[in-house]
């Protein structure tokens, strides 16, 4: 382990040195308390934190990663040009230590930059409700929807099985089915999914007039003085002129009024008038939860309106409500991003394991950025044309999924609606991408540079 | 008989993309090095040296064959343990300090740290750069560079030493310096092999020498015997007469041999090493390396604890040197053999031979002192020697004297 240290310690030092670090650094140095001071979002403090957390972090995370592909390529591509690899290898060094080392000496330099930016970004988030002038509605509504760690209830998906092999059943029997569909299992597969997602998507809408209730259990609320949030977005059938639909809700535990039981906790309601297609927030007293942690919310679609307003189904409606604080959330979110360093330092050491620094580079590169749209490419591909699906579905997916998905899983995406991180996502996080993925990558690299000549041969 | 070094029909071949043109580096080389000896790996550029040298330390692979270091692989760390290796370049991290340099490598040791730090100081004082021990190493020149990287490779006290041209870039000082050393090391019992084509280091250093080109061996014995020129007989004398010469000349052809008759030349190595010494002498500042020829401490003593042949020499070779001391300038020793054909041992033994001395007549008046009188007795019996050679009387000395 002294040796593996000795090579990282030393790696560390050459990225200091050779000021491959500097420009990221002073990069950062200027630019992150500059944007603290001179970012407004949307003009309040809630929309300064989110606009000042969201550039400041992707700007780090993005200045590290480049740094870390770099570093690690460059560390072991130039021991290897510059042949200072001959007065360590014919050390008492094995391979396998020096490349471990190179990884180590990587992963540690950004865990230093990692820290320092991050207690600079934290430093400035929490400081900034002191120099920015916010009347109290505003500061409220930064600790309730930003300087915070909310955990997320969606609606469970019903069942639908039943109706949609009824619904097919019926379109059998009246020849309705398309032609396409005889003889393909697959084909009827397709349309029967296709049946399920209009069933359900029925489920969740409302005509003029109508209701829906949804039920969350195990609302884990810590504080009853404290928040809880119906977060939804709107669909429509038909676009109102002003793009706003008229609404009524209702949250609390409906079941005393069902079993008349007599009201023990508070059921709350609200009128509003909200743009369509755009996510919103109903601020919701946490003593509305019953103690079991079970909570109804019923949305009603008045006569004002006059089109069926529908809930889709991937952000339709949730409950949130706090769950940490944003310290433990944020502390998390560093580690997040600490991740995909650990990914690019073992993609960095294979592909510098083998290649020269250019070629290394771009392969790098390569997969950097289609990790950062691997969500798009795969979604994309979900709609191309049969051939193309089948050669997609046998070979690209399956490289597709052996690279972490960095848009999925961005911290920006939960410190910014003040979402919360949690230790289980973050741990299947690192079982995956470092322990799986990350650890394959530095095994190729070692089985690779155990059986590489490390001189040339020059005659 | 165990050897240090040894290779079994070691080859290595290389081919270009398509794997055509198949040319051998290195071909079916058996190459023996016994233990405590200076070996020189000899040839033109091109010849397979450097290749051999990497193959010898794993950093090629062998197409056929094998190579053994202390009697195992290189690459293993209890081998590379003990081994010290200078490439022909010095391959240093250019960001490191001399001083952090040495401390690196001492790590890879895993040497603990107070021997570590001992050790760096005692080199970097051994190379002369002690001095200059904060400085990054990308700003030393190629000699600077080339000691620390001589520090590096001693840093573990191996007990092999393999040295890829580790004079390139030395001024006459460093060159000297590192041959001392190279004598030094061997005294103690460490085998080193040098690779190298400056001929004059290994002339001047090494037991035995092998010269390879084309990947194969072409030459290899020991310098003394490669070199000797057995027909030929070399005299040196002080200063003699034009008249002593003569009759040296006729006592030469009555051999039947030709003579050449010159005064010799110091080496420039030797005239450039004084002037630099007077300079120091008056304190002439500089910023280069300082040129010291102690050996360190700890390689002698380490060196004379571990292995029983190097204790050994220690006591036959040089009986201080078994208490590390600073040393003086490091002498240069050179064997003295007889040489055996009979012609020449009787011309030798004419030249050479002692007269009876003959009684010095005492003047009273002047009392020599008793080195005086040492230096007069050895100017007297050079005299009658060379009287004897040239047939000359006491009489015939004094006209000539009167003459001049």
């Amino acid at each position: 382990m002294s040796k593996i240290w000795a090579v990282a310690i030393n790696t560390v030092r050459q990225a200091l040195r050779l000021k491959i670090a500097a420009v990221f650094i002073v990069l950062l140095l200027v630019l992150l308390p500059v944007m603290g001071f001179k970012v407004t979002g949307d003009g309040t403090l809630k929309g300064r934190l989110q606009t000042f957390i969201s550039y400041g972090l992707s700007l780090t995370t993005l200045l590290l990663c480049l740094l870390t592909i770099v570093g690690s390529i460059y560390t072991l591509t130039s021991d290897v040009k510059q042949m200072q690899i001959f007065t360590v290898l014919t050390k008492p060094v094995r391979r396998f230590q020096l490349i471990l080392g190179k990884f180590l000496g990587i992963i540690l330099l950004d865990v230093l930059l990692l820290g320092l930016f991050s207690a600079i970004i934290y430093a400035i988030v929490v400081n900034m409700p002191g120099f920015v002038k916010a009347d109290d509605t505003e500061l409220a509504r930064a600790d309730n929807e930003f300087f915070t760690a909310r955990a997320g209830l969606m609606p469970q998906q019903a069942d639908v099985s039943k109706d949609v092999d009824s619904a097919y059943e019926k379109l059998r029997q009246n020849g309705e089915l398309p032609a396409d569909l005889e003889g393909s299992r697959i084909a009827v597969k397709n349309y029967k999914n296709e049946l399920a997602r209009r069933i359900q998507l029925s489920k969740r809408a409302a005509a003029v007039g109508q209701e829906l209730l949804w039920e969350f259990n195990n609302v884990k609320i810590t504080d009853p003085n404290q928040k809880l949030f119906i977060r939804f977005k709107y669909d429509v059938s038909v676009n109102p002129s002003d793009l706003q639909v008229y609404s009524s809700w209702i949250a609390g535990d409906d079941r005393q009024i069902k079993l008349g039981t007599g009201v023990k906790t508070p059921i709350y309601q609200f009128d509003r008038r909200d743009l369509i297609r755009t996510a919103r927030e109903i601020e919701v007293p946490a003593d509305a939860v019953a103690d079991d942690g079970y909570i109804a919310v019923g949305f009603f679609n008045p006569p004002l309106n006059d089109t069926v307003i529908i809930f889709p189904p991937e952000d339709g409606l949730e409950i949130l409500y706090k769950a940490d604080t944003f310290t433990a959330n944020f502390l998390r979110g560093v580690l997040l991003v600490l991740i995909r360093l650990v990914f690019l330092a073992a993609m960095g050491v294979l592909a510098g394991s083998f290649l020269s620094f250019p070629v290394a580079l771009l392969l790098s590169l390569a997969v950097f950025f289609t990790a950062n749209i691997s969500g798009f490419i795969i979604e994309s591909f979900e709609y191309v044309g049969k051939g193309v699906s089948d050669i997609y579905n046998v070979g690209f997916k399956t490289l597709l999924q052996l690279l972490p998905q960095f848009d999925k899983f961005s911290t920006t995406t939960f410190l910014v609606p003040g979402r919360l991180l949690s230790w289980t996502v973050l741990a299947e996080l690192v079982l995956s991408t470092v322990c799986l993925k990350a650890v394959l990558l530095l095994l190729l690299a070692l089985l690779i540079f155990h059986y590489r000549e490390i001189a040339k041969v020059t005659v | 008989m165990e050897y240090a070094v040894e290779t079994f029909s070691l080859t290595k071949t290389f081919s270009d993309w398509w794997g055509r043109n198949k040319v051998y580096a290195v071909d079916n080389l058996n190459l023996k090095i016994a233990a405590n000896q200076v070996f020189g790996l000899l040839g033109p550029n091109g010849s397979g040296k450097t290749t051999t040298l990497k193959m010898l330390l794993g950093l090629l692979y062998p197409t056929k064959g094998r190579a053994l270091c202390l009697g195992g692989d290189a690459a293993e760390p209890a081998i590379s343990q003990r081994i010290g290796f200078l490439p022909e370049e010095s391959y240093l991290y250019r960001y490191l300090t001399a001083r952090e340099t040495l401390d690196f490598y001492g790590r890879l040791f895993k040497l603990p740290a107070k021997v570590r730090k001992m050790r760096t100081e005692a080199l970097l004082d051994m190379v002369g750069l002690k001095a200059v021990a904060n400085r990054q190493v990308g700003t030393f020149s190629k000699g600077m560079a080339r000691r620390i990287g001589l520090a590096q490779a001693l840093i573990n006290d191996p007990d092999l030493l393999i040295l890829d041209e580790p004079t390139t870039g030395l001024d006459p000082i460093g060159t000297r310096q590192i041959k001392d050393l190279i004598i030094e090391l061997a005294k103690r019992g460490k085998t080193i092999l040098l690779c190298t084509h400056l001929l004059a280091d290994v002339e001047d250093v090494c037991d035995q020498i092998a010269i390879l080109y084309g990947g194969k061996i072409q030459a290899e014995g020991r310098v003394q015997d490669l070199l000797q020129q057995t027909d030929k007989t070399e005299i040196t004398t002080g200063r003699i007469s034009e008249n002593a010469l003569v009759k040296i000349r006729q006592i030469i052809r009555d051999e039947h041999a030709d003579c050449d008759v010159k005064s010799p030349m110091s080496k420039l190595e030797t005239f450039f090493i004084n002037i630099v010494a007077q300079a120091r002498q008056q304190a002439v500042p500089t910023s280069g390396a300082e040129s010291k020829t102690e050996i360190s401490g700890f390689l002698t003593a380490a060196g004379a604890e571990k292995s029983r042949p190097a204790a050994v020499l220690d006591e036959l070779v040089s009986p201080a040197a078994s208490t590390p001391q600073p040393s003086q300038e490091t002498p240069q020793t050179h064997e003295v053999h007889p040489v055996r054909s009979s012609p020449e041992e009787d011309l030798l033994r004419k030249l050479t031979a002692q007269p009876e001395p003959k009684p010095v007549a005492a003047d009273s008046s002047v009392q020599p002192t008793p080195a005086e009188q040492q230096l007069q007795s050895e100017q007297q019996i050079r005299k009658d020697i060379l009287d004897r050679l040239t047939g000359r009387t006491d009489s015939d000395t004094k006209n000539q004297t009167g003459g001049d």
